[in-house]
Parts: structure tokens; C-alpha cells; sequence
């Protein structure tokens, strides 16, 4: 009886351990990568990832010492990672350097002799000659100055048959391709872009959104009178909300949308040309909460190998996509902690850093990579620069750390299928709903076990024809001997 | 014998005019039945497996979604409905078949869904996506044979006429909704009825 006690006691106390072991073991793998963001799955579940950025500094006007700010709008980096901030509240705009330390500020240039100031200066953009364009939005006017900060041109309101008589020039946001023609989008334009060439004159619009006709309203307005009708809204095309561009030229334009494209790659003539390969329209949240409603997407921001980021006003989040249009990573989001926004106005990518302007707290907050940003971000350049091997490399690491990650392993397995292995492109791709792709490395795949095994299936039809044949006639054969037999 | 058994339905899908009247008037009642229940269960297999193993080109599936027991419903039921539509509405409309006759031949319209479905769930996997086509074009053509030996099956089980069995085909789907709506009725009833009994005895054993 004793002796069963101790045997007992002896075996709680193993399963005690193992139980100790376990639990232990759990907590180790749990504090090595929590989960602190999300991305969304095939299924359109929203599932768990790693945080790719995290929040490093908060700064402000005060600690840079130039005065807070007030209601900043935009801001812009260049090439050189020197930043401009359009400090719009303050009529001023501010430049830092890439170790984030006050350089300048503009506040004022000459014109004719003579001082002039912004009035509310809501965009800004640097071209690569370091040409300062301000969309000067109180003023009505777009002023360009030069690299020290003299004028250079202003672009008042355009005179031209294309606009209406009244039409009221409001620029908020400008861009400058390299051929120096400048794009502005001002408020209450809904024909799109208004293209001014580089002598400052106003050649036309491009990329007007659609039209979107609501069903129901359209049947009220079919069935109400003339005068009834003239009272209601006008269906109109809904107007962008901002603008980028990219080394290419291209015009990557943000816009209200609520259920159609809130994304545009704009080429020269205005078309659309975004690729939406992805799991999922690039859009910002694919599941949200009906209240709130979709993403309203207010700022756009173009990196290399076609990566862009947007910035969701909404939530606060940045969504950020690479160049077939797979999420790649979320973070932000609204709050008080550092790393969440009040009125998230604008983004700006700064190498591989994020600067996010925060419009009501009038704050900058600057995000670096973690190991998974890190290691994904170089993962979809090296695809995007054709390094095969690197890729593969890269997007399995992205997969260790992030199993989650559908779109990685279709990056794995195109990797695989121009190494030639087929059969794991085939497993890849399955892992990460490819269909195209699955479809193609398993023509290549077929056709390499038929070849393969050429001799041996032709063998096999061929003896299975002769035995059929044979077979057939031995049967007859008999039937036949026993009808000459009876 | 057994023989007979196996080749009786597959010249059935072939020769649904023969086919039916055999059912009807020569085949007895009990091989009929044998073979309808057979079909059934082979048909709850064949949409399991097509589920599970189905290419993946022709099958993307979620796979949470994936419930053999809810495979067995979505057969069952909708027979059992039809039936039941069918045989009520028939009995008003002077049809002549019995309970029996038109569960088997609605069973036995069954099978091509089973005879083309199933070695396609192994040619699913062999198949790149310029060739699915052929997929869809066969489990459609299964969908189409299924539903000219219902009718044919429906035709000749009431001896109806071709326009009057169209009729009825058409009756028993609207009164298969009724018999849904009903059945949601009653369940969600007896829910709350059942429900509220619990509340009753909550409040009694909890109050002191």
C-alpha cells in the first residue's frame, strides 16, 4: 500500500515537470516574435503578423526648436533625405536634414522687390533640382522657387476654355515629373489633375475619376420632375485626395472612393494602370466595422521597386503594397501611445524609415524597420531587380518569421519554378492560392514526367493494346470453335 | 443476379424510357430500393472526396468550410424535400406513382453525378487551368443528364404527359420552398418555446 503511494507521488511529480516544461517552453517561443500587427489572408480573414515598423521618435516644433507646429499638411523628402514640412497653420514651411535637425525655414520670398508670405501653404513637392513648389492654397497660387529659395515662378489662376467661368483655384497638392510640368490638385476639381506645363501655363486635366451612379438614386431621379430634379445632388466623379510620383513618371493618386478604386497608377494619358494582382483590390481595411466604413485613403506615397504605401485617415493605419498589389504590411493606427495618430495627414517614406505627420497633435512620428520589415522589404526588391536567388532567400526568412504570409511563398515558389524545381513551385503555390502560376509550373512538370517516363508509359499501352487485342480474338476463337462444335 | 443488380441502373441512364417502366412495372420493389439507398451514400461519398481532393485549380475550397456531416444534409435533404413536394402535390394531380416509385427514380437520376463526378476528382489534379474547362463542361453535362432522367423518371413513374410533368417538376420546386420555409418555422417555434421553458425554470431555481 505504502509502496503504491510512492510510486503515485513519484509520477505526479514527473507529470508536474513535464507540465513545467511545457508551459515554460510555451512562454519562450511566445516572447520571441508577438504579434502585433495583422495582414489579411486569401480567405479575407484577418490574421495575426509581426510588426514590420516600429515607432522610434515623436518630434515636434518645440524639440526641434522651431516653434510648434500648427496643422502641418504635408511633408516631402528628397533624394538627399532632406525633409519639407508644410507647416500650414504657421504660413511657413520648415526643412530638416536627414538627422532630423532644423536647417531652414521658409516663410517668406521676393517678388518683385518687393516681400510676400503664404497664406495656409497645404502641399509641397522638391524636384530633383531642389526646386521648392508650394501649393499656396490661401493665395490661390502655386509658387516655385529655387534651390535657395527665390522665386522662381508663380502660377496664379489659369485662364482657359476648358474651365468654367467661375472656377475657383484652389491648390492643395502639387507634384512635379521630370520633365518639369507640374501637377495640381486643387479642391473642388473633379475632372482631375490640373497639368500645367513648364512655362507655368495650364494645358489640360488628366485622370478624371468615373462617375458612380447609385441604383436607387438613379430611379428617384428618373421618376422625379425637372424641378425636383434640379434640387438633388448631381452625380459627379469623386474627387482625389492626393498624389504621388514615381521615378518612372508615373502618378499614383489616392482618392474618396468608397466602393470603387481608391488607388490609381495614372500613366501619361490618365489611364489607370495599377496592377491589382493581390488577394485583394489594394484599398487600405478589406474587413471593418460598418460604422466606421472603408478605408478613406489621404496620402500616397511612392518607394522604389514599386512598393507605395497609403495612409488610411480613418483608422490611422499605413497599408503598404508592393507592385502586384499584395499587402505587404499595416501599422499605426489611432490613439495616444507613440506610434498612433490623432489626424494622420501625411507619410513620407525616408529610405526604408516612415515619417508620419500627425495634423491635430501637430507631431511627426518616425517609424524604422523591425527584422520582418526589414527582411521583407529587401525580399521584394530583390524580386523586383530580378535577383532569383536572393529572393528565395529573403522570402523564406519573411516565412519563418511571418507563416501567414501567403503572397511570400508564391515569391518562393516563382523563384523555384526558373530553378527548374517545378514540383516545389507546384507546393508554393498552392500554399499561397496561385492558381496562374500553379497552372503553369504544372504544365512544366507534366511535361517533364511524361518525358521522363516516355518509354515506360508507351510500353504500357502498347502491351496493353496487344493483350486486348489478343485477348479478344482468343475469345472469339473459342466462341466460335463452340458454335462449330454444337 | 448481382450482376443484374449493377447493370440494371447504368442501362437505366442510358435507356431512361425502358429504363423507368422496368422500374415501375418489372424490377421489384426491394433491389430498387437496395440500389437507391447505394446511390445516395455513393453520391455523399463522391461530393466528400470531390471536396477534399479535388486539384486544387478546380477546388479552392475553405477550409474551415469543409463538414462531411453538412455533405450528407445537402444530399439528403434536398431528395427528401423533392420527394415529399412531389408525391404531395402528384397525389392531388392524378399522378400514379407511389412514395416509393419516386424516391427511387429520383435517386436513380442521381447517378451520372456520381459516374462523371468521380473519376473527375482524380483528372481534376492532372489538369492545368487552360484545361478546366473541360471540367466544368462535364460536371455541367452531369447537372443536365441528371435533370432530363428526373424528368423523364417523373414522366413515366405518374404517366404524365410532357407538359404536365414540366408543370409539376416546376409545382414541387416552389412547394419545396414551402416545406424549407415551414421547417425553419417550426425549428425556430420550438426554439423559442424551448426556451422560454428554461427561462421558467431559471427563475424558479433561482429565486429564493
Amino acid at each position: 500500500m505504502r509502496k503504491s503511494i510512492h510510486t503515485w507521488r513519484v509520477y505526479l511529480l514527473l507529470v508536474l515537470c513535464s507540465l513545467l516544461g511545457v508551459s515554460m517552453g510555451g512562454t519562450l517561443v511566445y516572447a520571441e516574435d508577438s504579434a502585433s500587427s495583422y495582414n489579411y489572408s486569401f480567405w479575407g480573414d484577418t490574421v495575426a503578423a509581426p510588426s514590420a515598423y516600429e515607432a522610434t521618435e515623436l518630434l515636434d516644433g518645440n524639440k526641434l526648436g522651431v516653434g510648434p507646429f500648427k496643422e502641418p499638411n504635408d511633408l516631402h523628402v528628397t533624394e538627399e533625405q532632406m525633409i519639407y514640412v508644410a507647416d500650414s497653420g504657421n504660413n511657413r514651411i520648415v526643412v530638416l536634414d536627414s538627422s532630423l535637425k532644423p536647417v531652414t525655414v521658409v516663410d517668406s520670398f521676393e517678388r518683385d522687390g518687393q516681400k510676400e508670405t503664404f497664406n495656409n501653404p497645404q502641399g509641397l513637392f522638391v524636384t530633383d533640382q531642389k526646386q521648392l513648389i508650394v501649393a499656396d492654397t490661401g493665395n490661390k497660387r502655386v509658387v516655385k522657387l529655387d534651390q535657395n529659395y527665390k522665386l522662381l515662378s508663380i502660377i496664379e489662376a489659369p485662364k482657359s476654355d476648358l474651365l468654367a467661368g467661375n472656377f475657383d483655384f484652389q491648390p492643395v497638392r502639387v507634384i512635379a515629373d521630370k520633365a518639369q510640368r507640374i501637377y495640381v490638385m486643387s479642391t473642388g476639381v473633379f475632372d482631375g489633375f490640373m497639368e500645367f506645363s513648364q512655362e507655368g501655363e495650364f494645358t489640360s486635366f488628366i485622370g478624371a475619376n468615373k462617375v458612380k451612379v447609385d441604383p436607387t438614386e438613379l430611379l428617384w431621379k428618373k421618376l422625379s420632375t425637372k424641378a425636383q430634379r434640379s434640387q438633388m445632388i448631381m452625380f459627379t466623379p469623386t474627387e482625389f485626395t492626393n498624389l504621388d510620383i514615381d521615378g518612372e513618371g508615373f502618378i499614383y493618386a489616392t482618392n474618396g472612393d468608397k466602393w470603387g478604386d481608391s488607388i490609381k497608377k495614372l500613366n501619361a494619358q490618365g489611364n489607370d494602370i495599377l496592377r491589382r494582382t493581390g488577394y485583394f483590390n489594394p484599398q487600405g481595411d478589406v474587413r471593418y466595422i460598418g460604422a466606421q466604413g472603408p478605408s478613406r485613403l489621404v496620402d500616397i506615397d511612392v518607394a522604389d521597386s514599386e512598393m507605395y504605401s497609403v495612409l488610411d485617415s480613418v483608422r490611422g493605419r499605413i497599408f503598404t503594397y508592393n507592385g502586384d498589389g499584395h499587402l505587404m504590411y499595416v501599422f499605426g493606427g489611432i490613439g495616444n501611445q507613440m506610434g498612433q495618430f490623432k489626424t494622420a495627414a501625411a507619410i513620407e517614406r525616408m529610405g526604408d524609415r516612415f515619417l508620419v505627420l500627425d495634423k491635430a497633435f501637430g507631431e511627426m512620428t518616425v517609424f524604422d524597420t523591425t527584422q520582418y520589415g526589414r527582411t521583407l522589404n529587401e525580399a521584394v526588391r530583390s524580386y523586383y531587380k530580378g535577383d532569383e536567388e536572393k529572393a528565395f532567400e529573403l522570402y523564406n526568412e519573411a516565412v519563418n518569421m511571418n507563416a501567414n504570409l501567403e503572397f511570400a511563398y508564391s515569391g518562393i515558389g516563382k523563384s523555384l519554378l526558373r530553378k527548374g524545381d517545378y514540383k516545389g513551385a507546384m507546393q508554393y503555390f498552392e500554399e499561397s492560392y496561385d492558381r496562374a502560376n500553379y497552372s503553369k509550373s504544372f504544365l512544366l512538370y507534366r511535361k517533364q514526367v511524361l518525358r521522363e517516363h516516355f518509354a515506360a508509359i508507351m510500353t504500357v499501352i502498347i502491351v496493353l493494346a496487344a493483350v486486348t487485342l489478343v485477348g479478344r480474338r482468343v475469345r472469339k476463337r473459342r466462341k466460335g470453335g463452340v458454335a462449330i462444335e454444337s | 443476379m448481382n450482376r443484374e443488380l449493377i447493370k440494371y441502373p447504368l442501362y437505366l441512364i442510358v435507356h431512361p424510357f425502358n429504363g423507368y417502366w422496368d422500374l415501375k412495372y418489372e424490377q421489384s420493389k426491394r433491389n430498387n430500393l437496395i440500389l437507391s439507398f447505394a446511390i445516395l451514400f455513393l453520391l455523399i461519398i463522391t461530393n466528400i472526396l470531390s471536396n477534399q481532393y479535388s486539384g486544387f485549380l478546380v477546388n479552392l475550397v475553405y477550409p474551415g468550410s469543409i463538414n462531411s456531416v453538412m455533405e450528407v444534409l445537402y444530399v439528403v435533404v434536398p431528395v427528401l424535400f423533392w420527394c415529399i413536394a412531389n408525391w404531395s402535390l402528384t397525389t392531388l394531380m392524378d399522378g400514379e406513382g407511389k412514395f416509393t416509385e419516386i424516391f427511387t427514380s429520383t435517386c436513380f437520376a442521381l447517378l451520372p453525378m456520381i459516374l462523371i463526378n468521380l473519376p473527375w476528382i482524380w483528372l481534376s489534379n492532372v489538369i492545368s487551368l487552360q484545361e478546366t474547362s473541360f471540367y466544368t463542361f462535364s460536371s455541367n453535362v452531369a447537372v443536365f443528364w441528371s435533370l432530363y432522367l428526373l424528368f423523364v423518371g417523373n414522366m413515366t413513374v405518374h404517366q404524365y404527359t410532357p407538359s404536365k410533368t414540366i408543370a409539376t417538376i416546376l409545382l414541387s420546386v416552389v412547394a419545396m420552398g414551402f416545406i424549407a420555409f415551414i421547417c425553419l418555422l417550426f425549428f425556430s417555434l420550438v426554439q423559442q418555446m424551448l426556451s422560454f421553458v428554461n427561462v421558467i425554470y431559471q427563475e424558479i431555481v433561482l429565486r429564493k
